[in-house]
């Protein structure tokens, strides 16, 4: 990625809004989809704001543009009354502007003092790098810094390699750099996924401190027991718009969570089948990094929809069922027999399906096509003894996939790659339906697909679930869930926190289930 | 990572933890790389005490500076994350060109400008590498093989296929520049020739760069992860023009220090040799997916090739055999590396 060049609108030109940070009608649009639909905000200094909205709403999109690692297809961020229609990384930064993602950013090969205070002198020399640094501010700076969010401040610990810290370490190192580049906006995005209760307590107190000391904090999260804790302003995204704005204590729980969500779309419930008698699947007390001890059952032709946060653990679990990531202990019983999954080639041969959520890069041979695609799983049967596949049955069992998936084109020569996300998923889909399994695991169904192709795929489902194929849809999309399945399981902290009949469920008590923290689970 | 993990950091005690050899070694990889150095170079003098003599000794300084100016450019473009296969071609390009030029057109030029002007001619056939690197997107293996057979079709095909073995005097005077000479017990004059400085200072000027200024830290930001480091706000292609620029300058003074060295000027030299500096700039404990690494072991892991090289034959070994030891030594040290980063 290349720095981009500083294109101010009218050069120079200052108003004195009083705001720190102002976003003016920003959009954005990522190929054909409409990311951002027109964005206003204001942030002032000495703040805490909390941007919340389900996955995909924009939010990250927005803290990229703030942070200047993407660029506006329209419309102007004013820092500090200066205009730009896009910045970059380095002009962000020196204007006070430091972000902490998720991944932290840190270079994990250089020393912690490095990763702290390098930042520091890079922006004060407008990110000229023919220049000696100096190593006694250097060192000085990433004592200040690391003092002020709590670690120490010796040298032993200056020179730490940064992959050498444990995560919460480096999470406060993270912050440090913004300290030490004098940030007068900290972005964090998601701090707390990975954290303790004690780490969190330590972050929230940082965060005050920083507060004190006049600088902005926006947190991007989904912990509103977190927000409701740190106060500050709520700030609700939908749909690449931001549907409300205002102090997060005039707005409850369940009030927030109908913002980020906005049941009134498309509500009515697709699953209309029912389940046969006979069980399918049976996991016993199934563990592996980040589940622990899961038990459930599915029936033949039964939904089941599993969810919970990022870091709930559904994604091992759903990891574990089909051997991407084989499960440490417990049993599964597919079928009445015993099974055992090692890798996915186990699961493919007992009948199981994954279609992973990144479809991009686990899913789908983007640049090979419909057809190459459709017919990855069964070349072996498509063989004749010498290895060479036959292409006839080949063909024609792709165009009996494509239209059993409803795909909106007939040549199957296209590559997949020019495909709409909604068709991809179809065909990924369709690849399954080749080994005619007995059991779907959907990850993420319908993420960054368009509300058309939401519906095409959720008959699909529904369709799959009459032929007697038991399904597994992991998600986060809850009123997805509740449209499509027949039972939600609840997770959080890799155990099942509460199960829902998908029929008369809310998405508020979804949502409740899914927020509980981990330590009102262990109580 | 449990809380009392970060107690522990918070409450950081100044005693340090107990000296432990597994932690030196994860640290500072080269410590292997000098372990093995000695251990062969003992076992090497038990064999055969003449391998103590300062003539086999300057043997060995004066066969290091080629591949050790070489080692320097890879190991920085190492650092950052990438790769280089074209500094031999770089090297042959402007070793040759330059020696075709002199004799032909500029007879007087002076020593020391027929060295700047190669650098700079390395220098800027290795921009063209950063470029192309930058702007391409494309792995640097990919790139530095395509410039690899450019540059060395470009110069056998438009400049010459001609051994030059009569070198402009100036030339094969600065081979010859003793720095240090001395009589052996044999009577033989023995000298450690000018040239040899020449590495040092390029290894001094490197180590500055790396760690005192910030291109030298960005380098190893790069290397880290380059994702990261252009969201922190380094410039990446300010990075890759002055990583290839500057691994290029080396190349081409190391391509006319070849020439002076050797007397003659063959276009069909140098290329081919890349693997064996890859090879040493690895044994130094650089890790060839980038980030680490230092000059010391650089130079380390270029003594080491040049020793084993040198002391095969001295101990009787066929030179054919050098080869299959640096093989297993480059397997040895490679799995020693890894198991190490996975104790982690």
């Amino acid at each position: 990625m290349s720095a981009k060049p500083n294109i101010p609108d009218h050069p120079g030109s200052r108003e004195t809004s009083g705001h720190f940070l102002e976003l003016h009608n920003i959009q954005k649009w990522f190929g054909g989809v409409h990311a951002l639909r027109g964005i206003d905000l204001k942030l002032d200094l000495g703040q805490a704001y909390h941007l919340l909205g389900e996955n995909g709403c924009g939010k990250s999109t927005v803290i990229k543009i703030m942070s200047g690692a993407i660029a506006p297809s329209e419309g102007q961020i004013i820092v500090e009354g200066e205009r730009h229609s896009a910045m970059s990384p380095i002009q962000s930064l020196a204007a006070g502007i430091e972000t902490v993602y998720q991944d932290l950013s840190l270079l994990p090969n250089l020393t912690v003092a490095e990763n702290v205070a390098l930042s520091e002198q890079l922006v004060s020399g407008k990110g000229r790098l023919g220049r000696v640094f100096d190593r006694n501010r250097l060192k000085e700076t990433a004592a200040t810094a690391l003092k002020a969010v709590g670690l120490p401040s010796d040298r032993a610990f200056l020179s730490t390699i940064v992959s050498d810290l444990p995560l919460a370490a480096r999470q406060l190192v993270a912050i440090a750099r913004a300290i030490a580049t004098r940030a007068k906006l900290v972005i964090m995005d998601e701090p707390t996924t990975s954290l303790t209760r004690r780490e969190v307590d330590n972050l929230v107190r940082v965060v005050e401190r920083l507060r004190q000391e006049n600088v902005a904090v926006l947190f991007v999260t989904h912990k509103l027991d977190e927000c409701y804790r740190i106060g500050g302003h709520a700030i609700v995204f939908r749909d690449g718009q931001c549907v409300a704005q205002g102090p997060i204590e005039s707005y409850s729980k369940k009030q927030i969570a109908e913002l980020m969500t906005g049941r009134s779309i498309g509500s009515e419930r697709y699953r209309s089948g029912h389940a046969a008698p006979q069980e399918l699947l049976a996991v016993r007390d199934l563990s592996v990094s980040g589940v622990d001890r899961m038990s459930f059952t599915l029936r033949k032709g039964e939904i089941l929809g599993i969810t919970g946060l990022a870091d709930s653990g559904r994604n091992e679990l759903a990891m574990a069922i089909t051997g991407v990531a084989p499960a440490r202990s417990g049993s599964i019983t597919l079928d009445g027999r015993a099974v055992t999954i090692r890798r996915p080639a186990d699961a493919i041969r007992h009948g199981i399906g994954y279609v992973p959520e990144d479809r991009l890069a686990e899913g789908l041979f983007l640049d090979k096509s419909i057809l190459e695609n459709e017919i990855a799983l069964i070349l072996t049967r498509l063989s004749n003894g010498l290895g060479v596949i036959d292409k006839q049955a080949g063909r024609a069992t792709a165009e009996r996939l494509s239209k059993e998936m409803r795909l909106n084109t007939t040549d199957l020569d296209l590559p997949v790659g020019a495909l709409s996300g909604g068709n991809q998923q179809r065909v990924l889909i369709g690849r399954w339906l080749s080994i005619e399994p007995k059991l779907l695991v959907l990850h993420g169904p319908t993420v960054g697909v368009d509300v058309g192709s939401k519906d095409t795929i959720y008959r699909a489902i529904q369709a799959l679930a009459e032929k007697g194929i038991g399904l597994i849809v992991v998600s986060d999309d809850l009123p997805e869930l509740l449209q499509n399945v027949d039972r939600i399981l609840v997770m959080n902290s890799g155990r099942v926190v509460a199960k829902f009949d998908a029929e008369t469920a809310t998405e508020d008590q979804l949502y409740q289930a899914m927020l509980t923290t981990k330590l009102e689970t262990a109580l | 990572m449990s809380p009392t993990q970060l107690e522990e950091l918070q409450q950081a005690t100044p005693v340090r933890p107990p000296f432990s050899l597994a932690e030196l070694v994860r640290k500072r990889p080269e410590t292997i790389t000098f372990t093995i150095l000695v251990g062969i170079c003992i076992a090497v003098s038990i064999a055969n005490p003449a391998f103590l003599q300062p003539s086999t000794l300057i043997d060995i300084g004066r066969a290091s500076v080629v591949m050790g100016l070489f080692a320097l450019g890879v190991f920085i473009i190492l650092a950052a994350g990438g790769i280089d296969v074209s500094f031999t071609a770089i090297a042959a390009f402007t070793m040759y060109s330059m020696t075709v030029l002199v004799q032909s057109y500029f007879p007087g030029m002076p020593i020391a400008v027929i060295l700047l002007l190669a650098t700079g001619g390395g220098a800027l056939l290795g921009v063209i590498n950063g470029l192309l690197v930058h702007h391409l997107k494309v792995p640097s293996l990919i790139v530095t093989i395509g410039t690899q057979y450019l540059f060395r079709g470009f110069l056998l095909s438009f400049i010459g296929t001609v051994w030059i073995m009569s070198l402009p005097p100036q030339m094969g005077a600065f081979g010859r520049l003793p720095l240090l000479q001395f009589e052996s017990a044999n009577g033989a004059t023995i000298t450690l020739p000018f040239y040899f400085l020449v590495l040092p200072i390029a290894a001094v000027i490197t180590w500055w760069i790396l760690n005192r200024t910030l291109m030298g830290r960005a380098i190893f930001a790069v290397g880290g992860n380059a994702n990261i480091a252009s969201r922190l706000g380094y410039d990446l292609r300010k990075v890759h023009v002055f990583l290839f620029g500057y691994a290029g300058a080396l190349a081409g003074l190391a391509g006319i220090i070849h020439v002076c060295a050797n007397r003659q000027a063959n276009p069909f030299d140098l290329v081919g040799t890349e693997i064996n500096v890859i090879a040493a700039v690895v044994l130094g404990g650089a890790k060839i997916t980038g980030g680490t690494g230092t000059v010391l072991g650089t130079m380390l892991g270029v003594l080491l090739i040049v020793v084993i090289n040198s002391v095969l034959v001295l101990v009787g070994i066929p030179s054919t055999w050098q080869r299959l030891v640096v093989g297993v030594f480059i397997l040895l040290a490679a799995a020693f590396f890894v198991t190490r980063q996975r104790k982690k």
